[in-house]
C-alpha cells in the first residue's frame, strides 16, 4: 500500500524538486517521504508572504531587491508557504517620462524566474507604498498626485501594460494587483476609487486577460482611514482582502495580542470583508516590535488559524524578514507597519516561521474539495449608521459594538457572519443588532419580515428616540432614555426561557438605559428596580429579544479586557440561546467560551477545527449531535476511540488543534 | 484670536463638563462652522474624542489647536495622552510631554506621562529621571514611584523593586477607603464628632469611632473605643477600631496586638484581618504571615479589589509570581481603573517575561489615573482665562 503510494505523488507535492529525490531515497533514509509526509500545500488556501523591496532602512530606493532573492526564495517555499508578494517601483521603472529602466524589468525577471524555480506564485504590485522605497516618488511628477492627475494615470496604465505584457507568459505569476492600502487611504472619495481603479483594471485586461486582478484594500479599514467606501469598487475585482491594520487595531481593539477582542479581530475583518468574492487575510503579523517573539508566534498562530476557520481563501503574512531600521537618537523604533517579519534582521527564522510551518502542515490535510464549512445561519448585522461622518458618533462607535457582539456569538460557538442593513437576510435565521441608534425604516420593514417569517432578532437599544416598529416587533412601549448608569443589574424574572441566566450586580458604565413598559413581549430579567431589561416577543412566526441596555457599546467602551464577566456571560447566554432556539446553534458545543470551534463536514467524516483564544490552558468539552466513534489529529497519528458524544480536548495557551472525527 | 467665547463654544463647553458627549460634539461642529481658527474649540474636540477613546480623531484635532497656538497647553495634553493611549507612538508622545513640560513646569502628570513614553522607547534613564522630577514636585505621586518600581525589576529583579512597590502602595489613599468599606462606612461626617453627644451605647460610640476615624479625628476616635472597651475589654469590633487607629499613627507593634486579640475573639472579623495583614505585609520577612491573612480576608470580603491586591503583593514578597499574577488579575477584573493592580499586574507579567502585556497594564494605569485626575478642564480653564483676560 505504502509502495503503491509512493509511486503516486500527491497533487500538492507533484511539482516540487524534492519530490524525485525522496522517491529516490534509500531505505534507510530517515527522512520521511513526500507521501508519508501528506500534501505539503493547500492548493485552496495558499499561505503567502509579503516580499519587501528593501530590508534595510538605510538602502536607497534603486536598491530595490537588490539581495539573494534565491536564498530567500528557498527559505519561502521549505517553509511551504506558495504566495509572494513582490512590488514593482514606479520611481525605478520610469526614471524618466516613457524612458524605462530595463535593467529594473530584468531584475522583475530574475525575482519572477527563481519563483518559478521554486514552485512559488507571485502577486505583481503596481502602485504601493511601504513609506521606505520611495516606489511612486516619481522626480519628474512634479508633486502632481497619481491618484487623480490625468496625466499622470495614463503614465501608470503605459507602465502597468508594459509590465503585464512582458510578464503575461510568466507561469509563477498568479495575480496582478494594483495597490496597497497606504496608497488607496490618499484617495478622496468613492469615485475618484473607482475612476482610477477601473481604468487600470481595464488596461491590464487588455493585455492579460486570464490572470486574477486584485484591488488589495479591506473596506472596513480603508473606510476607517479615509472615509470612503471601497464595496463597490472592490466587487469589480476577483478577489477581497481583509487587513488589520495597525490603526484599525489601534481603534477597534488596543491591547493585548494574545487574548480578549485583539484575537477575534483577524476573524470579524475577514468576515466584514467576505461577501460575494473569495477573500485573502491579508498582512496577517503583528505591527511592532513591541511584543516578544513568543506573544508574536501566538498572536500569529490565532490569526492563522482565524483565517481557515472564518473562511478565507488564502492568508498573505506581514514581511518575510524584519526590517533593520537606522539606530538613530533619540528615536530607533519607527512606528511602520511593515516592520516585523518572520525572520530577523540576520534573516534567522523567529519562532513565528515554525507556526506558520506547522500551520501549513495542518492546512494541508485539509482537502476543502471534500470537507466545506457549516454553515452560518446567525449574523451580527451592521447598522448602516457605521457609514455616517463627524459629527455623528455612530460611525465611531458601531464597529467597536458590533466585533463585540460578534466575539460574544463566537463565546456561544455559534457559526456566525457579518451582514450589513440593507443586505438580503433570507439566508439567516438569527441576527444581532447590537447598541445600533437608528435604523431606516426599510431596515425596520425587513426586520419585521424577518421575524414574522421566523427568524430571531437580538437588538439592542443604542440611546435616543425608539422606532415605532420597536412596539410592533418587540411588543415593548418605549418610555424614554434613562440615560448614563454606573451599575448593571440583572433580576432573572423567567429563569430558563432565554438560558441559563443569574442575576448580578457589576460596576459597567452604561451610556443610555431604554425605560420600557412591557406591551405584548414577556419580561425575561429587570435591572435592580423592576425596571425591564431582557424582553422576548412572539413575533408572528419568530420571536424578537429587546436588551434595554447597549450592552455590547458599554463593553467596548469600557475595557474589553477587563469587562465584567457577569456582563459578558448574559451576553453570550442570550446569543447563544436564541440561536440555538432558531436552528442558528452550533453544530458542535463546547463548555468553554475562549474556545473557538469550526466545523469542516465532508461525507467520510467531519473536521473541527479548535482554536484556544485565551493565554491560558484549557480543556474544552465538545459535544456532537452524533456518537463520535474516533478522533484523530488531521496531521496523522493514532486514532483515539471516544464512543461518546462528549469528549474532552486540551489546550494549550493560544493553541490550536485540528481534529478529524469518525462517527459510530 | 483668542476673544471671548462664541456662544456655540459655551454651549459645547457646558455639554462636554455635564458627560454629553454626542451633543458636545455636534455643539463643536457647530462653532466649527462659524470659524475653524479657535484653538479651544479643536481642543475641546480632541478632548471628548479622548473621552470615547477615537483616538486618531484626538490627534487630528489637538494638533490642530497646537497647529492654531502652539500655547494652548489643554490641547497639549490632549495630544499627549491620545498618542499614550493609542500606543505605538511613543517618539511622538515624547516630543509633546517634553513641550507640555516646557509650557506647564509644575504639571506633575507631564513628567510622569513623559518617563513613560521614555520608558516605551526604551530610554530607561530618561524615563527615570522624569518620574524623580515629577517625585520632586509631588512627593506623593503614586504612578511615579510604581514606574520606578518596574524600572528597578527591570534592572535590578524583584527583591530591589519590592521596597518601592511597598512604598507606592502606602501612597494608595483607597487603601484607607478599603477599611472603611469593610466597616460599613462611607462618608466622613460633616461636623466633627462630639463624644458629649454620642449616645451611652457599644453600638453608637463604635459608630461614632468609626466616623471619627474616617474623619481622622485619632483622638475622639480613641477616647470612643476606650469607653466601648472600659465596659467590655473583650469586644473584637473595638478592639479591630484600636488596632486602625494605632495603624494610622506607624505603631505597628500595638497595632498587631489589638488585631491579634480581635481576632481571637471573632477569627473572620474582616476589619480585623485587614489591620493584622496590612502590619504584617509593612514588616520584613513577614510576607508568608501577610498572605495566610489576606487569603482569609479574601474569603469574607473578595468582592472587593483591594483585597486581592493586597494579597497579590504579599504573594510577590514571597516570589510566587504566578500564585501573585492571579490575585492582580482578579483585582483587576473587578475594579478595572484600580492603578495599584495594574501596576501589580504589569510586575508579574515581566516576570514571565510577558513584555507586551506589562506595557498595556501600566498605559491602561495611566488610561485611568489620567481619566481620575481631570486635568484637561484645569488647563483647559486656565488658558481659556488668559485668552480673555
Amino acid at each position: 500500500m505504502a509502495e503503491a503510494a509512493s509511486k503516486k505523488p500527491a497533487k500538492g507535492a507533484a511539482a516540487r524538486p524534492d519530490t524525485k529525490a525522496s522517491a529516490k531515497a534509500p531505505a534507510k533514509d530517515p527522512k520521511p517521504s513526500v507521501e508519508e509526509m501528506g500534501p505539503l500545500r493547500n492548493q485552496l488556501f495558499p499561505i503567502g508572504v509579503d516580499y519587501y523591496p528593501l530590508d534595510e532602512e538605510r538602502a536607497s530606493f534603486d536598491d530595490w531587491y537588490d539581495r539573494d532573492v534565491e536564498a530567500d526564495f528557498t527559505a519561502i517555499a521549505e517553509a511551504r508557504i506558495s504566495l509572494v508578494r513582490v512590488y514593482v517601483s514606479w520611481k525605478l521603472f520610469e526614471p524618466q517620462v516613457g524612458q524605462y529602466d530595463a535593467d529594473a524589468e530584468d531584475r522583475l525577471g530574475d525575482i519572477l524566474a527563481a519563483a518559478r524555480v521554486h514552485d512559488l506564485k507571485v502577486i505583481v504590485v503596481f502602485f504601493a507604498d511601504d513609506r521606505l522605497a520611495e516606489m511612486n516618488d516619481l522626480p519628474w511628477a512634479k508633486k502632481r498626485d497619481p491618484r487623480d492627475d490625468d496625466y499622470l494615470v495614463q503614465r501608470e496604465i503605459s507602465l502597468v501594460q508594459r509590465v503585464v505584457n512582458r510578464f503575461r507568459s510568466e507561469t509563477a505569476v498568479w495575480a496582478w494587483e494594483l495597490g496597497n492600502e497606504a496608497f488607496f487611504s490618499g484617495f478622496g472619495s468613492e469615485d475618484a476609487l473607482q475612476k482610477w481603479a477601473t481604468s487600470l483594471r481595464d488596461a491590464i485586461r487588455e493585455v492579460d486577460s486570464a490572470r486574477a486582478i486584485v484591488l488589495a484594500c479591506d473596506p472596513e479599514t480603508l473606510v476607517r482611514e479615509s472615509g470612503v467606501d471601497a464595496r463597490g469598487t472592490i466587487d469589480d475585482f476577483e478577489y477581497g482582502v481583509s487587513h488589520v491594520t495597525a490603526p484599525y487595531r489601534a481603534y477597534a481593539a488596543e491591547g493585548p495580542l494574545t487574548y480578549g477582542p485583539a484575537t477575534y479581530l483577524d476573524s470579524f475583518l475577514l468576515r466584514a470583508a467576505l461577501r460575494d468574492l473569495p477573500v485573502l487575510a491579508d498582512g496577517v503579523g503583528v505591527p511592532s516590535l513591541d511584543v516578544s517573539v513568543a506573544e508574536e508566534a501566538a498572536y500569529v498562530r490565532t490569526a492563522l488559524y482565524s483565517a481557515l476557520m472564518n473562511r478565507a481563501s488564502g492568508v498573505l503574512l506581514r514581511r518575510w524578514k524584519d526590517l533593520e531600521t537606522e539606530k538613530r537618537e533619540p528615536y530607533f523604533r519607527d512606528p511602520f507597519e511593515v516592520l516585523v517579519g518572520l525572520n530577523d534582521v540576520h534573516g534567522e527564522p523567529k519562532p513565528v516561521l515554525a507556526e506558520v510551518r506547522r500551520f501549513a502542515r495542518v492546512a494541508a490535510r485539509l482537502d476543502l474539495r471534500v470537507h466545506t464549512p457549516s454553515p452560518e445561519r446567525a449574523a451580527v448585522l451592521i447598522p448602516a449608521e457605521r457609514y455616517e461622518p463627524l459629527p455623528s458618533l455612530a460611525g465611531l462607535y458601531t464597529p467597536r459594538s458590533c466585533l463585540q457582539a460578534y466575539t460574544a456569538a463566537k463565546e456561544a460557538h455559534l457559526p456566525v457572519t457579518l451582514a450589513r442593513e440593507g443586505d438580503e437576510l433570507g439566508g439567516f435565521m438569527t441576527l444581532f443588532v447590537p447598541s445600533a441608534a437608528r435604523l431606516s425604516a426599510s431596515m425596520w420593514s425587513g426586520l419585521a419580515s424577518f421575524v414574522q417569517s421566523g427568524g430571531s432578532v437580538v437588538l439592542s437599544y443604542g440611546g435616543g428616540d425608539a422606532d415605532p416598529a420597536l412596539r410592533e416587533i418587540f411588543g415593548v412601549e418605549f418610555l424614554g432614555d434613562h440615560g448614563v448608569r454606573p451599575v448593571v443589574s440583572c433580576r432573572i424574572a423567567q429563569p430558563g426561557l432565554l438560558g441559563d441566566l443569574t442575576a448580578f450586580d457589576v460596576r459597567l458604565d452604561l451610556p443610555h438605559y431604554a425605560l420600557v413598559g412591557s406591551g405584548t413581549a414577556t419580561v425575561v430579567a429587570t435591572d435592580a428596580t423592576g425596571s425591564p431589561l431582557l424582553t422576548l416577543n412572539q413575533y408572528g412566526q419568530g420571536k424578537a429579544v429587546f436588551l434595554a441596555a447597549p450592552l455590547e457599546r458599554a463593553i467596548a467602551q469600557s475595557d474589553p479586557w477587563a469587562a465584567p464577566d457577569a456582563v459578558r456571560s448574559l451576553l453570550r447566554t442570550v446569543y447563544g440561546s436564541v440561536a440555538r432556539a432558531a436552528g442558528a446553534g452550533p453544530v458542535i458545543d463546547c463548555d468553554d467560551p475562549s474556545a473557538e470551534i469550526a466545523l469542516f463536514q465532508g461525507e467520510q467524516g467531519d473536521v473541527v477545527f479548535i482554536l484556544n483564544h485565551s493565554a491560558e490552558a484549557i480543556t474544552a468539552t465538545l459535544t456532537t449531535e452524533r456518537v463520535v466513534a474516533s478522533v484523530v489529529d488531521v496531521r496523522g497519528g493514532a486514532a483515539a476511540r471516544v464512543e461518546a458524544r462528549a469528549f474532552g480536548v486540551p489546550l494549550g495557551p493560544n493553541a490550536a488543534v485540528a481534529l478529524r472525527l469518525s462517527y459510530g | 484670536m483668542m476673544g471671548g467665547r462664541p456662544t456655540a463654544l459655551l454651549t459645547a463647553e457646558e455639554l462636554a463638563r455635564s458627560g454629553a458627549v454626542g451633543a458636545a460634539v455636534e455643539a463643536c461642529y457647530e462653532a466649527l462652522a462659524l470659524g475653524d481658527r479657535e484653538p479651544r474649540i479643536h481642543a475641546l474636540l480632541a478632548h471628548l474624542m479622548l473621552e470615547g477613546d477615537f483616538y486618531d480623531q484626538a490627534i487630528a484635532e489637538a494638533t490642530k489647536a497646537i497647529e492654531i497656538d502652539p500655547d494652548c497647553s489643554a490641547a497639549y495634553l490632549a495630544l499627549g495622552l491620545a498618542y499614550d493611549r493609542r500606543g505605538g507612538m511613543s517618539d511622538q508622545s515624547v516630543l509633546v510631554w517634553h513641550e507640555l513640560a516646557e509650557v506647564a513646569p509644575d504639571l506633575v502628570t507631564a513628567h510622569v506621562q513623559l518617563g513613560e513614553a521614555f520608558a516605551a522607547a526604551a530610554f530607561e534613564d530618561d524615563a527615570v529621571a522624569s518620574w524623580k522630577r515629577a517625585l520632586e514636585l509631588d512627593a506623593k505621586e503614586a504612578r511615579a514611584t510604581y514606574n520606578l518600581a518596574i524600572a528597578s525589576l527591570k534592572r535590578e529583579g524583584m527583591a530591589l523593586a519590592l521596597p518601592l512597590f511597598r512604598q507606592a502602595g502606602e501612597l494608595d489613599p483607597s487603601q484607607d477607603e478599603l477599611f472603611f468599606t469593610l466597616l460599613g462606612v462611607h462618608e466622613a461626617p460633616a461636623e466633627p464628632i462630639d463624644i458629649e453627644r454620642v449616645k451611652p451605647t457599644r453600638e453608637a460610640r463604635l459608630g461614632a469611632a468609626g466616623l471619627a476615624l474616617r474623619a481622622e479625628d485619632l483622638f475622639t476616635a480613641a477616647d470612643l473605643v476606650r469607653l466601648v472597651l472600659d465596659e467590655d475589654p473583650d469586644d473584637p469590633e473595638a478592639l479591630a477600631l484600636a488596632a486602625y487607629a494605632y495603624l494610622k499613627q506607624e505603631a505597628a507593634n500595638e497595632s498587631m496586638a489589638c488585631a491579634l486579640r480581635a481576632l481571637s475573639l471573632d477569627p473572620e472579623l474582616p476589619t480585623a484581618l485587614y489591620c493584622l495583614g496590612v502590619v504584617y505585609s509593612r514588616r520584613t520577612g513577614l510576607n508568608r504571615h501577610a498572605a495566610r491573612v489576606f487569603i482569609a480576608l479574601a474569603k469574607r470580603a473578595g468582592t472587593h479589589a483591594l483585597v486581592h491586591v493586597l494579597l497579590a503583593e504579599s504573594l510577590l514578597g514571597l516570589q510566587k509570581f504566578e500564585a501573585a499574577g492571579k490575585s492582580y488579575r482578579l483585582g483587576v477584573r473587578l475594579d478595572p481603573a484600580c492603578v495599584r493592580a495594574r501596576f501589580g499586574l504589569a510586575a508579574s507579567h515581566l516576570t514571565e517575561g510577558r513584555f507586551a502585556e506589562a506595557q498595556w497594564e501600566i498605559r491602561r494605569a495611566a488610561y485611568y489615573d489620567t481619566k481620575r485626575q481631570g486635568l484637561f478642564w484645569r488647563l483647559y480653564d486656565e488658558y481659556a482665562g488668559a485668552g480673555e483676560d
